[in-house]
């Protein structure tokens, strides 16, 4: 019993991250229409970041936030009006997709030449710190990786929520022409749901070095999981998305317990199928992320 | 003679004249080059291996408007289904076996039927490329935890005393590729085309004029499928060693696309084109810059998306148009 | 007659090789109701489009208050004052009616007057004072044509341009929705409106342009077009005919 529940709490916390990258995904398909296949590359390229950071200038990994945000940011904005401002602009998505495809292929390779394979972790004082509940040991920097997905998802849901630009994006995943009747730059409207993706995914890279130690073939595998999750959460929904990057975690966290730990990447896939196949609009059953034929 | 140009027309005769010759050259190279000694016997090789694999692609991708991205699970699907026939003694038991490598086609191409009924019967193309994807990772996990039947991550070892020269390599590799090339062009020209493109424009018109676009559409994912597990049985054939990371790798994802998005999607010419740049790029690319090319490579991916997304056929029936329109201005639709 | 807000001169325009309009010209006056009617594919929306800046023209001018609008942005013409209501209301039904009409005071200069277009629209609509948070898209089709024109309010508008406000509504709502356009233009704003329903449009306008295949074929006021013999067979007569279905041009 105890086993099962230390089990499924890592599988939470273990979530998180897939659940930060989902919300961006999240934010670039609502506006854009594009499945951004390369958020998994960014968020390793940003856990480098950070991990340079902390070893090179001693920079705190959570201060690191402070700088990585920030930074990923205004890189979604360069992406954006760099390469997928005129692809948006047109019917055919593929243009898109192949841009993230090509970007993801390029960034993963530049990090496998720059890095090598060998795994990195930025590891700090309070790394292995562990807090005991009852029989069932919680690593810190795990619980602050729940916290700042938290803290984050209720960010997002507020700027979407509670601010103009916000409404905007919001409004232009229903309907982007509407939108520029307005006098609203529908540029501008992407640009910056684009630049709130890459920057959850420079947040993610914090949690993602701190937490883990990663390498840059972690990339692609989190872009498939976070779409995974996002499958399962259904497009345009914040809490939806978050929630289901969790529940990923977890069945991944059950999967490598009882059946062995190759096999988590197999049954998350096989669930993203099953999801597709049998629920589109994911599993809370929000606004379909695929239209019926 | 008379008829054929009557036929053909001007252009068409020139092209013909083309094509027959350039495949006359290519036939009968090995019999004036050396292609185990040189270099261009092993490139012209892997190019006709991409080139059966990036028409399969370029068959769903161009001609449907779907992405799949599960080429290299299809590709690598092939060369182990031809490996563990071999292995086990079944087919004719000879090297370059027609049967094991038909069988290694059509093995990929019903797993494809299957997952493309369950997938396009529901959704709309956009998350094939997705589901394919998760379906790639899948098989490729299920070969690596194979355990004995699939020789787990070591993979498994064919006779390689079976080798005697490249040249039959190149000529079957060579055969297929404008096989697979003819086959495309033909279906391309054929109703089954002219539905695919039906399908690509819009297919909710397609199937008000009924078109059974389920069925065309997983026709022609699972063509594309065979087409990549063909190849894959060929390079197995050339690996003798075959293991999950090799044949599953995803460069055989990625460099097919490359080539057909850089030559032109949709278009015949355009992944051969396609094919023989992007082959001779990581060529020497692997001479001269060591690992570093496959940044390059998805630097290509971007430029060509970015500035031409057409491709180089794109730019070709392109130019006309752009010189045209020097003359008057065309309504364009406003930025913002 | 009040000094011109909208000229369009010797217009064109063309969707790629297919030309949709020919050398149109047209003057909206200030604080008048203007109806533009024809049938489909007729260029009303193409005209629409390319005064609100959704296509730039092939040839001729847009001035608003005698300014050339050329290739502005779609932005600078709202800030201008030119707001379009379009066809098929296009509202955001994931938001709530208090959203989209937020989103209708989006740039800097309505802002400040945002409170007073609010009071505006409810006093215009009560009914989506009512329903403010309730999602758009729950509204039913009166409401949803009544928010889309609460929505182009808030923007403080010089002209409203309205696309088809009848479309798909019943003759009883039809009436009701034209009401609120001449209490809107009652109340100062100048009005350029696209109708299929020649009648009711012809009635409740102070000038109108007939459209044909790209063309403005007949001018007048309301009462010299409605009396027109010929306007009541080619268009009248074949509108009892098609009814009210199909979408603009």
């Amino acid at each position: 019993m105890t086993i099962l529940l230390q089990v499924l709490i890592n599988g939470v916390l273990f979530g998180t991250m897939y659940g930060i990258a989902a919300i961006g995904l999240s934010l670039v398909f609502g506006t854009m229409r594009i499945i951004f296949l390369a958020q998994g590359s960014m968020i390793v390229l940003f856990a480098y970041l950070t991990y340079w950071l902390f070893t090179l200038l001693g920079i705190d990994p959570y201060v690191c936030i402070l700088i990585s945000v920030p930074v990923a940011f205004m890189v979604g904005l360069g992406l954006f009006y760099t390469l997928f401002k005129d692809a948006a602009a047109i019917e055919d998505k593929n243009v898109s997709l192949l841009l993230a495809v090509g970007l993801m292929y390029m960034v993963d390779n530049l990090m496998l030449t720059f890095w090598t394979a060998n795994p990195r972790f930025a590891a700090t004082s309070y790394a292995s710190y562990t807090i005991r509940i009852g029989d069932v040991n919680i690593s810190f920097v795990r619980l602050m990786a729940l916290v700042i997905a938290l803290l984050a998802a209720f960010v997002v849901f507020y700027f979407l929520k509670r601010t103009r630009l916000g409404t905007a994006v919001r409004a232009a995943s229903a309907d982007m022409q509407a939108v520029k009747l307005l006098g609203i730059s529908s540029n501008w409207v992407m640009a910056v749901a684009f630049g709130i993706g890459i920057g959850l995914a420079g947040l993610a890279g914090v949690v993602m070095a701190s937490v883990y130690s990663f390498d840059p073939n972690y990339g692609f595998t989190f872009a498939l999981k976070a779409l995974v999750a996002l499958a399962l959460g259904g497009i345009g929904n914040v809490w939806g998305a978050l929630s289901a990057g969790l529940i990923l975690g977890v069945i991944e966290s059950l999967g490598a317990y009882y059946i062995g730990a190759g096999w988590a990447d197999a049954i998350s896939y096989a669930v993203f199928i099953l999801v597709l196949i049998f629920m589109p609009n994911g599993i809370f059953g929000g606004r379909a992320a695929v239209k019926k034929v | 003679m008379k008829a054929l140009y009557r036929r053909l027309g001007h252009k068409g005769l020139i092209s013909l004249g083309i094509i027959v010759a350039a495949l006359a050259a290519l036939g009968t190279l090995p019999f004036w080059l050396d292609v185990d000694a040189s270099y261009t016997g092993y490139y012209l090789f892997i190019t006709c291996v991409y080139l059966t694999v990036a028409q399969g692609w370029n068959l769903i991708a161009g001609y449907t408007g779907q992405i799949s991205l599960g080429t290299h699970a299809f590709f690598g699907l092939g060369a182990y289904t031809m490996a563990g026939l071999w292995l086990n003694g079944i087919g004719l038991y000879f090297f370059f076996d027609v049967t094991l490598m038909v069988v290694a086609g059509i093995a990929p191409a019903i797993v494809a039927s299957i997952i493309g009924l369950l997938l396009l019967s529901r959704l709309k193309g956009d998350y094939l490329s997705f589901g394919t994807l998760g379906l790639a990772q899948i098989v490729y996990v299920l070969f690596v935890k194979g355990g004995k039947i699939t020789g787990g991550a070591n993979g498994i070892y064919l006779d390689a005393s079976y080798f005697s020269s490249m040249r039959v390599y190149y000529w079957v590799a060579l055969l297929v590729a404008v096989l697979a090339t003819l086959a495309v062009w033909l279906l391309t020209r054929s109703s089954f085309g002219l539905a695919l493109k039906a399908i690509r424009e819009d297919d909710i018109s397609a199937a008000s004029h009924g078109v059974n676009v389920l069925k065309y559409k997983v026709l022609a994912f699972a063509m594309s499928a065979f087409l990549a597990g063909l190849a894959g049985s060929i390079y197995g054939y050339y690996l003798f060693h075959l293991e999950p990371a090799s044949v599953f790798n995803m460069n055989w994802l990625f460099y097919p696309i490359l080539m057909v998005v850089l030559g032109g999607t949709g278009t015949i010419i355009g992944p051969v084109i396609g094919s023989l740049i992007c082959s001779a790029l990581f060529a020497y690319g692997d001479i001269y810059f060591g690992g570093y090319h496959p940044i390059f490579s998805g630097f290509l991916i971007i430029l060509v998306m970015r500035f031409m997304p057409g491709g180089i056929m794109g730019l070709v029936s392109k130019a006309p148009a752009l010189w045209r329109k020097k003359e008057g201005a065309v309504a364009t639709t406003t930025p913002e | 007659m009040a000094s011109p807000l909208l000229e369009v001169r010797n217009l064109s325009v063309s969707y790629g090789d297919v030309r949709a309009l020919f050398g149109v010209s047209l003057t909206v006056e200030e604080g008048l109701i203007v109806a533009l009617v024809g049938s489909n594919g007729a260029g009303k929306s193409t005209l629409l489009k390319a005064v609100s800046g959704l296509i730039y023209p092939t040839e001729g001018e847009i001035l608003f208050e005698g300014e050339d609008l050329g290739r502005t942005s779609i932005r600078h013409r709202v800030n201008k004052g030119i707001v379009q209501v379009p066809e098929g209301r296009r509202l955001f039904p994931n938001l709530t009616v208090h959203e989209n009409l937020k989103l209708g005071a989006y740039l800097p200069r309505t802002r400040a007057g945002y409170k007073d277009s609010l009071e505006r629209v409810f006093s215009l609509f009560p009914v989506l004072r009512e329903r403010q948070n309730g999602k758009a898209g729950l509204l039913s089709g009166g409401e949803q044509q009544m928010l889309a024109i609460g929505r182009a309010v808030m923007a403080q508008p010089r002209l409203i341009m309205i696309d088809e406000a009848s479309l798909g509504l019943s003759p009883i709502l039809t009436m009701a929705i034209f009401d609120l356009i001449t209490t809107l233009h009652q109340q100062g704003t100048t009005i350029l409106m696209i109708e299929q329903n020649v009648n009711m449009a012809l009635k409740h306008c102070n000038k109108a342009y007939v459209m044909s295949t790209g063309h403005i074929v007949m001018s007048g006021t309301g009462e010299e077009l409605l009396a027109n013999e010929e306007l009541r067979k080619a268009y009248l007569g074949r509108r009892a005919v098609t009814g009210n279905q199909g979408s603009g041009s």
